[in-house]
C-alpha cells in the first residue's frame, strides 16, 4: 500500500499531538502533595527567629543612620565654621620651624573680600620686615592656578569674539603671571644652587 | 490527592485563626502545608530556597488572613500568594544566582528535585523531564498545564509579554517531547530506581 507524503505528515502530526497530550496527562497525574518540610512548632520557631533577625536588622540600620546623620552634621558644621570665620580676618596659617617660619595666606572667607583682606593684612605688616626664608610652594601653586584660570578666560573670550582690546588686556595679564612664576622658580633655582 | 486550589477551611476555624487561636492556626497549617510546599517545590526545584519561600508564604498567609474574604477556597488564595512569591524569586537576580550556584552543587543528585514521597515508576520519567527544564520554563509549564493559568496571568506574574510565556511553553514542550522520544535524553528506569534508594 502506497503512503502519500501528506498522509505521512498527518500521521507524524497526530503522533506529536498524542505525545503532547500524554505528557500533559502525566504532568497532571503527578502527586500534588509533599511531606511538609517541618511541623507547626518548627514553623513558629522560624517565624520568631525571622522576627528577631528583622528587629536586629532594624536596630542596626537605625544605628547606621544615626552615625551617618552625625557625620553629615559635623561636616556641615565644619563647612559653616570655615565660611563664617570672619571676612575681616582672613584665616592665616603660620607654620614655624625653629627660628625661621613660613607664612602662607591660605584661606580667605569670600572671594569678594579677598583683595581687601589681603591689603589689610599687608598694611598690618612692618614696613621693613626682617629677612626670612619663605617657602614657595603655595606661591607657585597659586600662580599656576591663576594661569589656568586666565587660560580659561582667554579661551572663552576668543570663542565669544570679545573686543581685541579686552583680549589684549587679558593676554598682558597672563604674561605678567608667567613672568611672576618665572621669577619665583628662578629664585628657587638660585637657592638650590647656593646650598 | 488534594490540590491546593481545592482546599477549603471551615469558616469558624478561619474566624478563630484570625482571632489568634493557635489550635485553629495549626489546623490550617496542617491542611495546607503539604500542598503548598509541593507547589513551591515544583516551581523552584531547589529544596533550600523552596523551604525559605514556603516559610514566607505561610507567614504571609497568617499575617494577611484577616484580609481573606472567603469568595474562593482558602487554598486558591494561598496558591496566589505562593505563586507570586515563587515567581518574584525567579525574577530576582539574587535568587537566580543562588539557584545557579545551588544547582551546581546539586548536580550530583539527579533526583534532587523530586518531591513526592513515593511516586510510581511512571512518575520518575516525567519528574526527571521536568528537572531537565530551566526554572522559568518549568514554572511556565507547571502553571499553564497543571494549575490552569492563562498566558496573560503568567506573563503578568513574570512581568513579561504574553509571547514570552508562549515561547517558553513551546520550547519546554519541545524539550519534554525530546526527552520522551526513544532517541532522546531519557534514561532507563532501572538507574533511576537505583538512585532513589540513595535518597
Amino acid at each position: 500500500m502506497h503512503i502519500y507524503p501528506e498522509q505521512q505528515q498527518g500521521f507524524v502530526e497526530r503522533q506529536r499531538v498524542e505525545q503532547h497530550h500524554n505528557i500533559v496527562r502525566q504532568l497532571r497525574s503527578l502527586p500534588q502533595e509533599a511531606h511538609q518540610p517541618y511541623d507547626w512548632t518548627e514553623f513558629r520557631r522560624r517565624c520568631r527567629a525571622k522576627a528577631d533577625t528583622e528587629s536586629r536588622r532594624g536596630v542596626s540600620s537605625r544605628r547606621y543612620a544615626a552615625i551617618a546623620a552625625a557625620i553629615v552634621l559635623a561636616a556641615v558644621a565644619i563647612a559653616a565654621w570655615v565660611r563664617l570665620a570672619g571676612p575681616g580676618a582672613p584665616a592665616l596659617t603660620q607654620s614655624t620651624s625653629g627660628p625661621e617660619f613660613e607664612t602662607q595666606p591660605l584661606v580667605f572667607a569670600t572671594a569678594d573680600s579677598r583683595a581687601d583682606a589681603a591689603e589689610r593684612w599687608l598694611a598690618s605688616l612692618p614696613s621693613e620686615p626682617p629677612v626670612v626664608r619663605v617657602g614657595t610652594r603655595a606661591a607657585v601653586a597659586g600662580l599656576e592656578d591663576r594661569l589656568a584660570q586666565m587660560d580659561d578666560l582667554l579661551s572663552a573670550a576668543r570663542v565669544e569674539g570679545t573686543q581685541p582690546a579686552r583680549l589684549a588686556a587679558l593676554e598682558q595679564q597672563r604674561a605678567r603671571l608667567v613672568n611672576s612664576l618665572v621669577q619665583v622658580r628662578f629664585a628657587e633655582t638660585l637657592v638650590a644652587e647656593s646650598r | 490527592m488534594v490540590r491546593l486550589v481545592e482546599i477549603e477551611i471551615p469558616e469558624d476555624i478561619l474566624r478563630k485563626a484570625c482571632g489568634g487561636d493557635e489550635a485553629a492556626q495549626v489546623v490550617i497549617y496542617t491542611a495546607t502545608a503539604p500542598a503548598t510546599f509541593a507547589l513551591v517545590r515544583r516551581l523552584i526545584g531547589n529544596r533550600a530556597l523552596a523551604e525559605d519561600l514556603f516559610q514566607e508564604t505561610m507567614m504571609a498567609l497568617f499575617q494577611r488572613l484577616v484580609e481573606f474574604r472567603g469568595e474562593a477556597p482558602l487554598g486558591a488564595w494561598l496558591r496566589q500568594i505562593a505563586v507570586s512569591k515563587c515567581l518574584m524569586s525567579l525574577r530576582s537576580p539574587w535568587h537566580r544566582a543562588r539557584l545557579h550556584l545551588d544547582s551546581d552543587s546539586e548536580a550530583g543528585s539527579a533526583l534532587s528535585a523530586l518531591i513526592t514521597p513515593a511516586p510510581g515508576p511512571e512518575c520518575f520519567d516525567v519528574e526527571r523531564a521536568l528537572t531537565s527544564l530551566s526554572p522559568t520554563a518549568r514554572a511556565v509549564v507547571w502553571l499553564y498545564e497543571v494549575e490552569g493559568y492563562s498566558h496573560e496571568e503568567i506573563a503578568r506574574h513574570f512581568g513579561r509579554s504574553i509571547s514570552f510565556s508562549k515561547s517558553q511553553l513551546a520550547r519546554a514542550h519541545l524539550r519534554l517531547r525530546e526527552w520522551f522520544e526513544p532517541t532522546g535524553g531519557r534514561q532507563t528506569c532501572t538507574s533511576i530506581q537505583s538512585n532513589s534508594k540513595v535518597l
